[in-house]
């Protein structure tokens, strides 16, 4: 008995704790997470070795043979047993609930020197504005792409122009819906270098697969390289940048083979766009339901990117598009 | 696929004989399928004219709205079909004061297949088409996960496009949930809960017939929701959050109208069962002599009648805000987004005990006959029952962690849901100690309720991580979730309903299941089972979440590994649909009492009488006690009934 006990709690141990079940810790907050799961994870395989243990136990050794009529023994209880089930895991289940209820505390504590970044979410992309950083035309600094200096809290403050969408960046382990109408909030203390994806995990229609973007760390210096490197591109505009917003923005939703995109939600712009000029380009991005290209819904791509986005911004979309679907000289 | 009881024993329980069938044009006007057949139509028009008459008259645009008319039909013409069915005739006529025909007990049994048909008053042939019903629900479901498997097998889209792949995956739950597990288990308790408590019926057996002919109305709706314009079937997840489910095609509202029959199904069902419960044992038989399946079906119909009008709200406020334009859930007009997921949960997470308590029944009931032991800890058991039924609605919140709901409210739901962990921790402990001891028979039933137990265990196990918010916060809407609501879902209601249909199949044919097949399928889908989802709490908390069409290429290998092993699954699906089929038509005739129980179902014929009890049974003691020598769960006069430690060998059953 003993035996098969240990035989089984050993490999389920090995199962438990050899397989790396998370991905890369990156923040503060991916490690207090972490530890949580680490010990109600060891609860679980002692519990689960016990109960596995029992049965293996009791299938090979009560196991009747062909035949038999005989009943087993007229057991009908034992007080003693049925008051330790009960108080072990009562005892176990509230260790967890404060341990969990700490780490909560820990994991969202919000130091007063934090930095601030709005994320929306809309059908279906992302959209990270920097109310701190100020780009042309007095508006805040607003991307794609999740851009943050590495052991900086952040608290995001999130919001969604349609349904509900959830950001999550596994590495960091924090998860919030975004959510029409009110601003929820999450914090995050990046701990690593590197590019994470940026998931939606909270099904929003069409496009909610693809509705991926990422997160890059970057150290303290880069980060303020890139923000001044934001704030000469809204500036000058040019078709480089058109291709990255393209990537960043249009890309989960549309198929286009000069940026390697393949989303299929909306019309596919290597045919859809294909020769079109500058002035049907801007059409298309600023007011969608101007045209719909058929087979398609209106109303699902969103309406506000004319506001999102600078003039500089869009006309070096523009510019990208037409060059890239063959418009325009190149 | 006729029920055909031996001659001798039918010839002695023969009904009296239906009314003489109308002739010529009266046959049109009978109740039954004819009569159907030319209400469906005029109702369809009734309720087109009437849709449009009234825009016309109000001056909208356009008439034709398709909206509008969903709404129209999916009330009009279903009633439409009950009451041509007969479902209504007796009230029908007792309210326009014409004579009623007295209850000659005429629609009890079934003769020919013909009558489960019909609109049938025993409990028997409701029960039976309640599972054939069910089964043929889950084999849809289960067909369209193939399907999602095939799509998910690669990453990229390659089979359909994210739309449908949407809506397989809503409909797939919703008939699995709605359609399958729920009523699955209505089915059998119907069957098998009036002879358990020794009853000759249910307490209201018209209800019941009732309550079961709503059922393939909600799987028909939801179903034929792929053939509505313009988008196609409701792809807005089972739990239909607005404000996607308000922003999606017409064939949402065939969601929010197919939940509110196959809600009022349940809802009727359950009260029949509370009041079957409470006012139809037989005598002798005290709330504590009461098999645990009985307790198990009083807990669950308790939550069924206080928790599912809450999920026919929820989507009574979106049908209004999509065709009256109310804004519940409308933000820019004050409406409150996170409130759905309140009202929503607070039905659906007591749904979650709704699909569990039965199987926790059926689990006691098979474990104590093939382990020959009595239940241990019998009075804990119920209690915690009990427990968990009032702990269930203090827990829904648990849904919404990273909701966005306020946020202290996450502490006191964590508690309650961990805690909820002993009740079910009790009750496991409670299985394991019944084996300890016992003289264990390996057959299909109890291989499944031994399955359900340890899969059950990992899935209450993953519920524990689930429950703590800081691990919940990364892993909710992740393939982790899918994995633990399979590990609940599948591995603890779906076990227990193979469990039960096995261990009464003698009783509710008459005839033995092929014991060989029941095991392959057994091994198949306990194996398969575990390769399909066990992977998906590691790709979960990877990073992959769920309900999507496409996913990063890193999870490319093991969702293969997942569709591979889920094709196998499905596949061991036919083996059992042909077990059933083949046994039920041709398998040798089954004893009355195959597996030596003492609780009163086996204490009769296989199948029972028309009216179950030729006398009323008078319980004597606990339902479990075995291996006390000459114990007696009930006397029936004049008849011998299963003692404990049976001293003369049975008739041998064993292939």
């Amino acid at each position: 008995m003993t035996l098969v006990g240990v035989a089984v709690g050993a490999a389920l141990a090995i199962v438990a704790v050899f397989i790396p079940w998370l991905p890369d810790a990156a923040s503060e907050q991916a490690d207090i997470i972490d530890s949580v799961y680490w010990v109600v994870t060891i609860i679980c395989v002692v519990v689960f070795a016990v109960v596995a243990g029992v049965s293996a136990y009791a299938v090979y050794k009560f196991r009747a043979p062909p035949g038999d009529t005989d009943d087993g023994s007229p057991i009908h209880g034992h007080t003693g047993l049925e008051i330790v089930w009960t108080l072990i895991p009562t005892i176990l289940v509230t260790g967890i609930a404060v341990y969990s209820g700490v780490a909560l505390a820990q994991a969202e504590d919000l130091p007063d020197d934090h930095s601030v970044i709005q994320v929306t979410g809309q059908q279906f992309a992302w959209t990270f504005t920097y109310p701190d950083v100020e780009v042309e035309g007095d508006r805040p600094l607003t991307t794609g792409e999740l851009v943050v200096p590495i052991d900086q809290t952040i608290r995001f403050e999130i919001t969604s122009k349609d349904v509900i969408h959830s950001f999550w960046v596994p590495e960091w382990r924090m998860k919030q819906d975004a959510v029409n109408g009110i601003t929820t909030h999450t914090t995050v203390t990046p701990t690593q270098l590197g590019t994470f994806p940026v998931v939606c995990t909270e099904l929003c229609g069409l496009g909610h697969a693809l509705m991926r973007s990422r997160a890059r760390v970057l150290s303290q210096s880069d980060y303020e390289a890139w923000v001044e490197e934001q704030q000469r591109l809204a500036r000058e505009g040019g078709a480089i940048q058109g291709m990255e917003l393209f990537t960043q923005q249009c890309g989960s939703c549309h198929t286009l083979a000069d940026a390697g995109t393949e989303g299929e939600v909306g019309p596919n712009l290597d045919e859809a766009l294909q020769g079109a000029d500058a002035e049907f380009i801007m059409e298309s991005i600023v007011n969608p339901s101007a045209e719909i290209a058929e087979g398609f819904q209106d109303g699902v791509m969103p309406a506000n990117y004319g506001e999102m986005y600078t003039d500089p911004q869009l006309e070096s979309l523009v510019e990208y598009l037409q060059q890239a679907t063959g418009g325009g000289a190149r | 696929m006729a029920v055909e009881a031996p001659e001798a024993r039918e010839a002695e329980h023969l009904p009296p004989q239906p009314p003489p069938p109308r002739k010529g044009l009266r046959r049109l006007t009978g109740p039954g399928w004819l009569r159907v057949l030319w209400a469906i139509p005029v109702s369809w028009a009734l309720a087109t004219l009437l849709v449009i008459g009234t825009r016309a008259a109000l001056g909208y645009e356009p008439l034709w709205e398709l909206q509008v008319l969903i709404v129209a039909w999916t009330i009009i013409v279903p009633l439409a079909f009950l009451a041509a069915l007969g479902g209504f005739d007796y009230w029908l006529y007792w309210i326009s004061g014409r004579p009623t025909r007295p209850e000659d007990h005429s629609g009890h049994g079934a003769r020919t297949w013909k009558d489960y048909f019909r609109v049938n008053t025993d409990h028997k042939v409701i029960g039976i088409q309640y599972v054939v019903t069910t089964v043929f629900f889950f084999v849809a479901a289960g067909l369209m996960a193939m399907f999602m498997r095939a799509e998910l097998a690669r990453p990229g889209m390659q089979y359909v496009d994210t739309n449908t792949f949407n809506g397989l995956f809503s409909v797939h739950a919703s008939l699995m949930i709605f359609l399958f597990i729920i009523p699955a288990f209505a089915g059998l308790g119907n069957y098998v809960i009036p002879l358990m408590i020794g009853a000759p019926d249910m307490a209201f057996p018209r209800l019941n017939a009732l309550s079961f002919w709503l059922l393939p109305i909600a799987g028909l709706i939801m179903i034929s929701s792929y053939l509505v314009p313009d988008g196609g079937a409701f792809a807005a997840g089972w739990t239909n959050y607005v404000p996607l489910a308000v922003q999606q095609a017409d064939g949402n509202l065939m969601f929010q109208m197919g939940v509110q029959w196959a809600g009022a199904s349940s809802i009727m069902t359950a009260l029949n069962f509370l009041v079957t419960i409470i006012t139809m044992r037989a005598p002798g038989m005290s709330f504590w002599r009461m098999p645990l399946l009985v307790w198990a079906n009083f807990a669950t119909s308790t939550l069924v009648v206080l928790a599912t009008p809450f999920v026919a709200g929820s989507q009574f406020f979106i049908m209004f805000d999509r065709v009256l334009h109310t804004n519940f859930f409308n933000p820019e007009l004050g409406g409150d987004i996170v409130a759905y997921q309140h009202i929503f949960w607070f039905y659906s997470h007591p749904a979650v005990y709704i699909m569990m308590l039965p199987g926790f029944g059926i689990a006691s009931e098979v474990i104590s006959v093939f382990a020959r032991k009595p239940i241990f800890g019998y009075r804990l058991m119920a209690l915690s029952l009990m427990a968990i039924l009032i702990l269930g609605f203090s827990v829904w919140a648990h849904h919404m962690f990273v909701s966005g709901m306020q946020p202290w409210i996450r502490i006191p739901m964590m508690v309650t849901t961990l805690v909820i962990a002993v009740p079910t921790g009790i009750k496991v402990f409670s299985w394991l100690a019944t084996l300890w001891e016992g003289r264990i028979h390996f057959k299909t039933p109890m291989l499944f309720a031994s399955g359900f137990v340890s899969m059950f265990v990992i899935g209450g196990l993953s519920g524990i991580y689930l429950g703590s918010v800081p691990v919940d916060i990364h892993a909710s809407d992740t393939y982790f979730v899918v994995a633990h609501i399979h590990y609940v879902l599948f591995g603890g209601s779906l076990f227990t309903i193979f469990a039960g249909i096995y261990y009464w199949f003698p009783k509710m044919t008459g005839r033995m299941y092929d014991e060989r097949l029941g095991k392959i399928h057994f091994w198949l889908t306990f194996v398969g089972f575990n390769v399909t989802f066990f992977p998906m709490h590691w790709i979960g908390l990877q990073g992959m979440p769920r309900r999507v069409a496409d996913y990063a290429p890193e999870f490319g290998n093991w969702n293969l590994v997942i569709s591979i092993a889920s094709f196998g699954l499905g596949a061991s699906t036919i083996l059992f649909l042909y077990n059933m089929i083949v046994s039920w038509r041709r398998g040798p005739i089954a004893p009355s009492n195959p597996w030596r129980g003492l609780t009163l179902e086996w204490q009769v014929s296989s199948p029972p009488p028309t009216f179950n009890f030729d006398e009323v049974p008078q319980v004597v003691g606990s339902p479990y006690e075995y291996g006390t020598r000459g114990a007696r769960h009930a006397v029936l006069n004049g008849k011998p009934t299963e003692t404990g430690k049976a001293a003369e060998p049975v008739e041998a059953i064993h292939s």
